[in-house]
């Protein structure tokens, strides 16, 4: 039998599959082990933002992007976006949010940040989220109406 | 589970799993895992696995679950 392919290295459908699966998990322990380092870094050892600056921006771009590209392209199973839960996510985004910026100045730092200081983060807080919620909720819809597209 | 059917189509075709795996763009590992039982090809290489051997879908993948 003459043989039709003589390529010395071919990539099928399983050796993708399995590349897929590494770089997914590669790609996890990576980002966690980033988040670990700037938590540490932050928390422990409690350097200034400025030291960590560009790694923060990494990742945050990084996980902004993950989210939409999982939402665009379908990842994320939505069947209808109901006012209720796009509510619920951001207030639980609102708060983890808030919790956040709270235990980092008034606990791991002294002294503290003033009520009146803390509400000009929560007030940035609640506007970043929104926005980022927002950016979301369009690129879930914009996904949804491609797929219908494609399907039509 | 083995797939003897798909086993004995290549064989009776008189091709070896590299031959196969040539013909249908893949790789023997992912031919003889089919073989074995221990891989779920897509759709798209069952059918150009069914169309090289000659065969159908059901000739090649169809097995009957027992009660």
């Amino acid at each position: 039998m003459k043989l039709k392919n003589k390529k010395t290295f071919l990539l099928d459908e399983r050796n993708k599959q399995i590349a897929y699966k590494v770089i997914s998990i590669m790609y996890f322990l990576t980002y966690f082990a980033i988040v670990g380092i700037l938590l540490y870094r932050q928390f422990v050892i409690g350097q200034e933002l400025s030291d960590y600056e560009d790694i923060a921006i990494i990742l945050t771009i990084n996980s902004l992007f993950l989210i939409s590209a999982l939402l665009y392209f379908g990842a994320i199973p939505i069947r209808r976006l109901k006012v209720k839960s796009i509510l619920l996510i951001y207030i639980v985004l609102v708060v983890a949010g808030s919790l956040f910026t709270y235990i980092k100045y008034n606990i791991f730092q002294t002294p503290g940040l003033s009520y009146k200081q803390l509400f000009g983060k929560l007030i940035i807080i609640v506007a970043i989220t929104g926005l980022i919620l927002g950016f979301w909720i369009l690129l879930s819809f914009l996904g949804k109406k491609r797929l219908n597209k494609e399907i039509e | 589970m083995e797939n003897m059917k798909l086993k004995l189509a290549r064989i009776e075709k008189g091709l070896s799993q590299q031959e196969l795996a040539d013909l249908v763009s893949a790789t023997r590992q992912t031919i003889g895992l089919i073989e074995k039982g221990k891989y779920n090809p897509s759709l798209n290489l069952c059918i150009r696995i069914a169309k090289t051997l000659d065969k159908t879908l059901n000739d090649l993948f169809w097995y009957e679950t027992k009660e």
